[in-house]
């Protein structure tokens, strides 16, 4: 999968693409808009992350471009603005998805999970792990054969877990992405805490589950190996 | 009270007042006139009856008069009368007088109009009364009265129309300024700048200057539009760079437990701090009227799921949380902008309640409005608490967590929607917020 990252602050284009690199995909940065369609024109990617507030004009007009040509790339919109009428441009134009600056990595690394699943056709439905297997058609995860009863936060917290696996994932961006992105500093993340024991609790009962580490004071990962 | 209302109460009042003191001048104005006639007349028949007076005729009249020293005459309906007598000794000749007095002449009592002239005639006094009765002319006055009153009336009746009528068409312009113009300054982009066809002066001046104020407004306005779009991205992407750096940064195997501790430390910091920047940024949004209102909002699906996010929480305290929304109210306004208002409603309802506590939410029409309250059985706050709740960076408690926005954040959404807020608060029973909702054409 190929990735174009259109940022301006380089710093942070880096660290997307950090990340990127590090679960398997292979970026390119592009820090304006002359240089985002230049790239575009001549190279084929699949997803384009877009920030709006670019140097020499706005992401829209990248947006607009990008969906006169026939292309089927996907684009991630990221907006520091959260707009209403930046949102209701986007729908219009054609962008896959938003995220709203500053958004988790992880998030992002969720977000291009689903976008990609899309793009094929949601044909890769099933995710493995240490002999579970996540069926994300109908949120339902069984091991081997025996189906397991979660609910549909657990389950969630599963499969983020198990996406951005060998990764340290906080609290907090288990919060966000199970309550979405509230604006209020809240206590919900002592909650996730409730939602993990019950999710290990119950995966813990088919095998051990050494690979589901709780990272003291800080949060959670699930390790492949 | 409307001017136009007030201008014609105030004409419709000096007109009755002119016609009330007309109506009461009018007998005596009558009166002097008619006496005036009147007197003419009787000094003429005074003239004409001295004229052809001589000794016989004296005589004759005073002693065909049986009673030895008058003679009267009268008229048939005693509308006139004529009355000569001798005065007795010598008395000073006095002028011709006039005097208006009751007589009675064959044993009926009139008034009459009297003029009184003494004169010596061969030495001898005379008193000369010659007098008209004014019963006529009391039937006169009346009419007079009465039609002069009709023609008043009449008079009141059309000059006040069309002094309503005339004010009206000088106001409408006056009112116009105010209907489109003057209801709109919280909407500068929406505003009307079109000028207002009128022939008076000031409106004229005053609808330049009110459009020149919007066009200052608007470019405010816009600026401030810029300005939010701005700081949001020159503050959140740096931000957003500490954040994912790190991120990364916690993925290092190499770091030990106290670096690990600490980084997802500034991470919950820098949490905080994109969640005041962004707060504050939906308040002047908000207040720079940069979301549109035009989605129906159903409060029932709103509620519930709004419930279902706080399950975790309500659990948690063990609250009992009964929502009834009875009635099928079609608000239109900005869904994710209620879904806030309401979000922090009962983010606060469960916060600040006690174990076991109850939330209720329930609906109504109260005075033509519908209305939502949310009532918590919490620790409720006192007079003092209460009067700066909405007030910004406000806690009810200091060791409470929070920034103290979300208040604020409700009663800028409450405002952008036209949506009034009450409090009622007892620190025994608990917190109710009723939100009364416009009337929406």
């Amino acid at each position: 999968m190929n990735i174009l990252v259109v940022e301006d602050n380089r710093e942070l284009a880096l660290e997307i693409i950090n990340y990127l690199t590090d679960i398997g995909y292979i970026c390119k940065i592009a820090g304006n808009c002359e240089d985002a369609l230049e790239e575009i024109n001549s190279n084929d990617y699949d997803i384009m992350l877009l920030d709006l507030g670019l140097p020499d004009g706005n992401g829209f007009d990248i947006l607009k471009s990008v969906r006169k040509t026939q292309s089927k790339m996907a684009v991630i919109v990221i907006t520091a603005r959260g707009e209403l009428d930046d949102r209701i441009n986007g729908l219009q134009l054609g962008a896959d998805d938003y995220l709203t600056k500053p958004f988790a990595l992880t998030e992002l690394g969720a977000r291009l999970f689903a976008i990609i699943r899309r793009i094929h056709g949601f044909t890769a439905n099933v995710l493995e792990m240490h002999g579970f297997s996540l069926q994300l058609q109908d949120y339902k995860v069984s091991y081997g054969t025996i189906p397991i009863n979660l609910t549909k936060k657990e389950f969630d917290i599963f499969q983020y877990l198990v996406l951005n696996k060998n990764r340290v994932i906080t609290r907090l961006q288990l919060t966000e992405h199970i309550w979405g992105d509230i604006l209020e500093v809240n206590s919900d993340s002592n909650f996730i805490d409730v939602h993990v024991r019950n999710l290990r609790k119950k995966l813990d009962k088919h095998t051990s589950i050494d690979w589901f580490e709780t990272v003291r004071n800080v949060g959670y990962r699930i390790n492949s190996q | 009270m409307k001017i136009k209302h007030q201008l014609a109460i105030f004409n419709a009042l000096t007109r009755l007042l002119m016609i009330l003191l007309l109506w009461l001048m009018l007998p005596v104005l009558v009166e002097k006139i008619v006496y005036k006639h009147i007197n003419k007349s009787l000094i003429e028949k005074k003239q004409k009856f001295i004229e052809h007076l001589d000794k016989e005729e004296i005589n004759d009249f005073i002693v065909r008069n049986d009673s030895a020293e008058t003679y009267a005459s009268f008229s048939t309906l005693h509308s006139e009368f004529l009355q000569l007598s001798r005065l007795p000794g010598k008395t000073t000749i006095s002028k011709t007088i006039f005097i208006t007095e009751p007589r009675i002449i064959e044993e009926e009592q009139s008034d009459y109009r009297i003029l009184q002239y003494q004169f010596y005639y061969e030495n001898t006094a005379y008193q000369l009364e010659i007098g008209s009765s004014l019963n006529e002319i009391h039937d006169l006055t009346f009419t007079i009265r009465l039609f002069i009153l009709v023609v008043l009336v009449i008079i009141l009746l059309v000059t006040f129309l069309m002094d309503t009528f005339y004010i009206e068409h000088l106001l409408k312009p006056f009112y116009k300024i105010i209907d489109t113009k003057i209801r709109r300054v919280n909407e500068p982009e929406s505003f009307d700048h079109t000028p207002i066809v009128t022939h008076s002066a000031d409106f004229q001046e005053l609808d330049t200057v009110l459009n020149q104020m919007m066009n200052r407004i608007s470019e405010l306005f816009k600026k401030e539009k810029q300005f939010i779009a701005n700081v949001s991205h020159e503050l959140l992407t740096p931000v957003a760079l500490l954040k994912n750096k790190f991120e990364n940064l916690l993925q290092n195997n190499s770091l030990d437990e106290e670096a690990v501790d600490k980084i997802a430390a500034a991470l919950r910091t820098l949490d905080m701090l994109k969640k005041v920047i962004s707060n504050l940024l939906l308040i002047s949004r908000i207040e720079n009227n940069q979301y549109e209102a035009n989605e129906t909002i159903y409060f029932q699906s709103l509620i519930d799921d709004l419930a279902e996010d706080f399950e975790d929480r309500m659990e948690d305290k063990q609250l009992h949380f009964t929502a009834t929304i009875k009635n099928d109210f079609h608000f239109t306004g900005n869904k994710t902008l209620l879904h806030i208002l309401f979000y922090n409603l009962l983010a606060n309802a469960i916060k600040y309640n006690q174990k076991e506590g109850e939330i209720i939410i329930s609906d109504g029409f109260s005075d033509g409005h519908y209305f939502i309250s949310v009532s918590d059985s919490g620790i409720g706050m006192n007079a003092m608490q209460l009067s700066n709740i909405f007030n910004r960076f406000t806690r009810i408690n200091h060791d409470q967590e929070g920034q103290g926005l979300g208040l604020a954040i409700v009663q800028s959404i409450a405002q952008f929607h036209h949506i009034t807020i009450k409090v009622i608060s007892d620190t025994a029973k608990g917190t109710t917020f009723t939100l009364l909702f416009p009337v929406q054409l």
